[in-house]
């Protein structure tokens, strides 16, 4: 999805064209792929802010403001804009079910849309073997129209033997620590302190980006799966 | 039980999901920093502190802890 008619040139690039070549363009950053979204006068007054937050940082030292700017910037470019239309995943009402026991004594589950796997276990999109994240991303409009592929993560797995690969968000934190979004290390802590009783045997993972067609007709597999673990409660952590 | 970034709080509301934890964290790092061990667990407690409050569908929890940079060293 590179937008080959933003490749760097000697041809200057207009504001917009500058903005719009971080979402899967020449300069790709899924930090902030959401600058196509806005207009030029929003992502022009974030730049301007970002870069006086830096030149203040010169001297305190303290980027926790450019990092907060940045990340209200993110939550303006992801809203919804006042007249979109209302999407079709709008419901008035929600399932709910009571916990039949605190959590204390519940076997805990996981799902996460990360895109993580085990190493030795990759799902080949698309029959490729050791596809990478760049590749991920350069194919990104095929992803979101294929069908997804649940990945199986033993419980047990240690931390350092898995993969990720997305091409909807920016992987760093979670290639460094895959607890920033695949908690594994963190809930067998939680398992060990006694915040909650078990784990189940298996984790599941799967790249978000995905056909959402194709994972709601896949879904009911998937439950059935999942089902199998016998959780009291399940972690859901979307990405 | 899901835990989501601030950013995607409109979906959570709108699909009136259970029970949503919101984190604020920038996308793609919904229990904080790599390496951020503290604030990691400090995510799920909370996420599982909800677990046992909530008491009807569409419940959002915001935790107010804001998002703390890492310390990461290659």
């Amino acid at each position: 999805m590179t937008h080959a008619d933003d490749a760097r040139s000697d041809d200057p690039l207009s504001f917009e064209e500058f903005r719009r070549s971080f979402y899967y363009g020449s300069r790709n950053d899924l930090n902030f792929k959401f600058f196509s979204n806005v207009d030029d006068d929003a992502a022009a007054d974030l730049l301007q802010n970002l870069l006086a937050l830096v030149g203040d940082a010169y001297d305190t030292g303290d980027i926790r403001p450019l990092i907060n700017a940045a990340y209200l910037a993110q939550i303006a470019g992801y809203s919804p804009a006042p007249s979109a239309s209302r999407s079709p995943h709008t419901y008035d009402t929600g399932p709910f079910t009571p916990t039949a026991m605190p959590v204390a004594g519940s076997t805990v589950g996981l799902i996460t849309s990360s895109g993580h796997f085990v190493g030795g276990d990759d799902p080949e999109p698309f029959g490729v073997k050791g596809m990478t994240q760049d590749e991920a991303m350069d194919r990104i409009d095929e992803f979101l129209r294929e069908t997804p592929e649940l990945s199986l993560i033993p419980s047990d797995t240690s931390s350092d033997q898995l993969l990720v690969r997305h091409g909807g968000y920016d992987i760093t934190s979670v290639v460094r620590d895959p607890n920033v979004a695949f908690p594994i290390d963190r809930l067998a802590e939680e398992k060990a302190s006694g915040r909650i009783g078990a784990v189940t045997s298996t984790f599941f993972s799967f790249p978000g980006a995905t056909a959402q067609g194709r994972l709601r007709r896949e879904l009911p597999g998937w439950l059935d799966r999942i089902g199998e673990e016998e959780a009291d409660v399940i972690l859901l952590v979307p990405v | 039980m899901v835990v989501m970034v601030k950013a995607f709080e409109h979906v959570a509301k709108r699909m009136t999901l259970p029970r949503t934890l919101i984190t604020r964290n920038p996308m793609g790092r919904p229990l904080g920093a790599a390496g951020d061990t503290d604030r990691q667990i400090e995510v799920l407690d909370a996420a599982f502190d909800l677990m046992d409050r909530a008491d009807e569908p569409g419940t959002i929890v915001e935790l107010e802890t804001p998002f703390r940079p890492g310390t990461y060293r290659s």
